[in-house]
This record gives structure tokens, sequence and C-alpha cells, in this order.
């Protein structure tokens, strides 16, 4: 059995075209088989939505008189992409506000826009002869602008991973807020609804494809960038009148101590041509397989603890080193579910047409990491010795080795050279000052450490966080092999 | 009488008894206590009590000395007009009181909720508020 999609459109014209959801074709293949389904089902329908941080939109204000070539320009108080012809610019979804940082960025700018809200638009000028106008502090909504297009190099991954912190400190991530000690997992992706697992062949998905973007029409217009079809992350790069788009499917996020982003709503429909296609959309959740990541490790080649299909994904509770970790998603399945139903509505309705491809998408690229130049430097690199008191020595041991080294830091350890604490020159100055003699007065026993092998950005951030100017470094075995200090680092 | 919430964060307990440190830690201060919930959660082990108000800042301050997560008893709440019903919220509760219903929609119960604020944070559309 074989259909075209010539057919397809013609069955929507004529109002008897046969929609379901991707969700839905799991059932139907399954009671009737493979076979039957394909002839039956003309078009089935993905949706996702989720945090999608690779969108941003280009706009278009019109001159102002005189006219003004922006160097730089702000929209509400964040800074768009100005490198282009005069009036354009690109609004990415990351970038923090200036004044209220963390709490809205251009994903919320985006939303706003589309919510028909005005946006405060402040740019300035160095001025030509033709452009002259220095600076400019106007308000404007979506209507009163020339073109809005949303714009995203990359969305629609077709899986992401869990993520879970073996770390023993809560960690602020691109996947949420990841409680220490494995307290939590969290994970992204609409799994059977998924558009991309849904053809991941891309015989049907390429450029020209139409789908659903933002509540409006949009279009595939390309591979996205890091598309990495070959381990199943694969992506879009996708376009779409905002101007069309509803604020419902985009919604500006702000991700505690990580950052904003964009929820965006996107869903294809793939036409049933053929039985192998019948096959393919009738995956479900269980057999579709993501890696649990440890972000605990701050590198980009995490540990990844183990596989998991979506289905044990959307279940409350994770299995973890055979313990229970509460697991939870980032995007929401209601509204992915919501997108695919829409869509359906709209090719049931005879308001959406499905096309070919102009071209398929690459099936064989991978994502290759960033060429460095420069060799990253690990603590190893640069620790000094430790200078080491044990636990039962007196202050006045401490203060002669301070001056004699002069350290700022000594490090307490019992016989066998394991860590106990730390002292500081500060430390004992606060003694003197009060009238303390005794180490277990001063010490300070939970101590923030690191090791050999954690790069040196990684240990300057956990000083940074924790507001300290050393840090001991240690084994497994947690006995003391070195120190590093905020001098070394600079 | 004030009800506050101290939590023991998993990653401190070593030991099953560890939890008794949080009773310890309030009898010190030779008061009447009612312990009104006892709970473990995915975060930790919780205890929800009942301590003189007089008393409420020393105890708070003794036992967050140990690393024990103090919460006055509030509650939280949440815009509906604000949450997308993403989930990341859910994750960090430690009682059940975020949920997804069958329609994958956000659900609050509001009486299993003991305070914590662990989830104030997570939300990304800052849709849970502090009652
Ligand atoms: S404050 Fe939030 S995380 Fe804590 S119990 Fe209530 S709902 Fe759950
Ligand atoms: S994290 Fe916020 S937006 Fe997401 S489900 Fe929870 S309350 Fe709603």
């Amino acid at each position: 059995m074989t259909k075209t999609y010539n057919e397809i459109n013609e069955k929507i014209k004529n109002g008897d075209v046969v929609v379901v959801t991707a969700e839905q074709m799991i059932n139907i293949v399954e009671d009737q088989g493979i076979k039957v389904a394909a002839e039956e089902i003309d078009v089935v329908t993905t949706g996702t939505f989720g945090p999608m941080c690779s969108s941003g939109a280009f706009l278009n204000f019109g001159h102002a008189d005189p006219p003004i070539k922006f160097e730089h320009l702000w929209l509400n108080d964040v800074q768009a992409y100005h490198g282009n012809a005069a009036v354009d610019c690109y609004i990415g979804c990351t970038r923090l506000s200036d004044v209220k940082r963390f709490k809205y960025g251009g994903g919320h700018v985006i939303e706003d826009l589309v919510a028909g809200k005005p946006i405060r638009l402040r740019g300035n000028s160095y001025t030509t002869d033709c452009y002259p106008l220095a600076e400019i502090d106007t308000e404007f909504t979506l209507d009163e602008i020339n073109q809005a297009i949303l714009l995203n190099p990359r969305n629609a991954y077709q899986r992401y991973v869990c993520a879970v912190n073996s770390s023993d400190r809560t960690l602020y991530t691109h996947l949420g807020k990841l409680l220490p000690h494995f307290g939590n997992a969290h994970y992204a992706g609409a799994g059977c609804l998924s558009p991309l697992s849904n053809d991941p062949d891309y015989e049907t998905i390429g450029i020209g494809t139409r789908i659903f973007l933002g509540g409006g029409i949009g279009y595939i217009i390309g591979e996205g960038t890091q598309h990495s079809p070959t381990n199943q992350f694969g992506t879009l790069f996708v376009k779409g009148d905002l101007k069309q788009m509803s604020p419902e499917y985009l919604r500006g996020v702000s991700y505690e101590q990580y950052g904003t982003s964009l929820f965006v709503g996107l869903g294809i429909p793939i036409p049933i041509l053929n039985e192998g296609l019948a096959k393919k959309t009738a995956i479900s959740d269980a057999e579709l397989f993501t890696d649990i990541v440890d972000y605990g490790i701050p590198r980009r080649d995490r540990p990844k603890p183990r596989r998991i299909n979506y289905e044990e994904l959307k279940g409350e509770y994770i299995e973890l080193n055979g313990k229970k970790v509460k697991c939870s998603s980032l995007s929401s399945f209601y509204h992915a579910r919501k997108i695919a139903e829409t869509l359906k509505e709209w090719i049931q309705d005879g308001k959406f047409y499905l096309n070919p491809p102009a071209e398929t998408l690459p099936t064989d690229t991978v994502f290759k990491p960033m060429k460095q130049t420069t060799k990253i430097k690990f603590v190893k690199d640069l620790k000094r010795n430790a200078i080491i008191c044990h636990d039962d020595c007196d202050l006045k041991t401490i203060a002669e080795k301070i001056i004699d080294q002069n350290l700022n830091h000594i490090i307490i350890t019992d016989l066998e050279n394991t860590l106990k604490g730390i002292v500081t020159s500060f430390d004992v100055t606060k003694a003197i000052a009060r009238d303390k003699t005794d180490l277990n007065d001063i010490i300070t026993k939970k101590v923030i450490t690191t090791t050999d092998n954690e790069p040196i950005d990684v240990a300057t951030r956990k000083m940074k966080l924790n507001n300290i100017s050393a840090l001991p470094v240690i084994d497994e075995l947690n006995k003391v092999t070195g120190l590093i200090t905020s001098e070394e680092l600079i | 009488m004030t009800i506050i919430n101290c939590m023991l964060p998993f990653g401190l307990v070593k030991d099953f008894d560890d939890y008794s440190k949080i009773v310890n830690d309030i009898l010190k201060h030779d008061i009447t206590f009612n312990i009104l919930k006892f709970s473990t959660g995915s975060n930790g082990i919780n205890l929800l009590i009942d301590i003189p108000e007089d008393k409420t800042k020393t105890i708070t301050e003794s036992l967050k000395q140990n690393n024990i997560v103090v919460n006055k008893k509030g509650r939280v709440i949440i815009d509906d007009e604000k949450c997308i019903d993403c989930g990341a919220c859910i994750s960090l509760c430690p009682t059940d009181a975020l949920h997804l219903d069958k329609e994958e929609r956000l659900k609050f119960y509001y009486e299993k909720c003991i305070g914590c604020l662990l989830c104030l944070s997570a939300c990304p559309r800052f849709a849970i508020e502090e009652m």
C-alpha cells in the first residue's frame, strides 16, 4: 500500500481525511495491525512543548525620522543582536534583561510581543550622513512593526537526557533545580508524541515541511544546529510568522541561577505514505530510550549511570542505584498533546494541507565537540603542597607554620593524612582576640574540596560560590594531596 | 504555639537514627512540643512540629547550625494563569502535594504541602508563591 501527498490533500479538501495523534496511533496499530492502519490512517500528528533555548525572532521596525542605524538596541532592557541592516535586529530568548537579570529575558520579550503588549525600544548609533539620529527611545506593539519572524536554529530535539546530580550541593542547570545526592531527576521531551521520533529516517520531514509553530503556521528550513540523527539527537531549524502566533504556545521562562529561555510549541504532521511510516508513528514511550546523565560532574562527557525509556521517566519515580528517585519533566505533555490535537483539527477542517519536502535532511551528521587551541588546566597542574598539622596540635604550632610558610591556610588531618578540617590565619587571629586556645574552637570541619582532575575553572567557581580562597585537594580516600589557593589561579 | 517544618536532607542522613538529631536538638531547649507529622520524602526526613512561640527563634537557629533546614509552616499557592504544566516543580516536592493529574495538568494538594518551599525556585514561570 502506498499513498501520495496529492491523494491525502484531496481527502483533506473533501473532508474525509483520517487524522490521529501519534499517541492514538499506538493503539490503532496494536489493535488493527500495521497493514490496516496504513490504509485507514492518512496523517499522524505530533507535538512538543518545552524550553528551546535556541529560539529568537527577527524584527524590522521601519525607519525613524531622521533615520537611525542601530549600533546597540534593547527591547524591554534586553539587548537584541544588531549586526545587519539599519533597523533589523534579532532578539534571542536566552539574553537576560540588563535590569531584571534572571527574572526576564528575550523569551519573555517574545511572549509579551505576541501577547500584544507594548515593548519599549531603546537604541543608539554612531551616526552616519544617511543615518544621523544618535538615540531613540520609543514603544511599539507587534502590529506596528513590519516583520516579526520567529527563527529558531535548533528546535524539537528528538529526545533529551534525564539529569541527576551526584554532588553534595543543589545545582541549578538548564535541566532545572537538581537536588544533591541524586535527590531528584528531570527529563525533557514528549516521548511518543515527539515529532522526530515518529519519522526518525526523515522520510517526510524535510526542508519546506509545513508545521504547527507557536500556535501558527511555520516551516522547517533545514536541519537544526548540532543535528545528530545517528544517535537520535536530531534537531530542526524552523521559522514562522510571529504575527500569526499565540502566547499560549510561546512562553518565556526563567531557570533560577541558570537563565531564561522560551517554551516553544511545535507540531509536525506525518503523512502515512506507506506501511513503514504507520509502524514508525506507532512508537511508544517504552521503545524510546535516553540516557540518565550525572550533572554533578561539570564536564562535557558526564557519567551516564544508565539508559532509561520514556515510560519509566513518565512514572513518578525512576530507579537509580537501587534507590527510588522522584522524577518529573521540564516540558509539558499536556500542551504537547493539545498541539497534536489542534493540528489534527486544522487538517480535519481543511485549514492545513501537507506538502512534500523540497529537500530531505541529512541523516548521517554527527555533533562534533569544540576545537580548543589552549589546553585546559587541571587542579593537578597548579596545586601546591599543603601545609599540614595534625588534629592534636595546638594553636601555637599552627600560628608558627603560618608565619614560616607564609601561607594563610593550614590543613588539619589525622595521622593517616585524612582530611579533618582547615584553619586560616584569620581563624587564628580570631582565637587570640577571643581568648580561645583549643583547635576545636576555630577549625572549619565542613570543608569544600577539589580533586586532581577537576578543571581549574570548576575549582575557581567553587571558591567564588562559597566565598573562600583555598581548596584542599583530596583523593578518593579523602587523603590530602595538596592545596590550591586563589593565588595559583591568577 | 508556632508550627515549623524541620528537614534533615538525605545527604546528611548516614544512619537511620539520624532523625533523632532533630528531636535531641529541640529537647536541649527544655520545652514541651508536639510532633504533628513525621515523613520521609525524596529530599530528606521531615518533621512537622509545634513549638512555643517565644522559643521559635532560638530553636530555629540551633537547628540551622546542624544543617537542618527549617521553614515556618507556611504553604504555597499556585497561580494557574502563569503555570504551564511543565512539571519542573514536582520532583522537588518531598510530599505529594504537587502532582500531574490524568490530563497531565498540575494539581496542587494544599493539605499535603508542608511549606518546605523547595519548589519555589524550581518554577520557571514564578507561578508558585509563598503565602
Ligand atoms: S512547599 Fe512546595 S515542595 Fe514543599 S511541600 Fe509544599 S508544594 Fe511541596
Ligand atoms: S514548575 Fe511552575 S509552571 Fe511548571 S508545573 Fe510547576 S508550577 Fe506549573
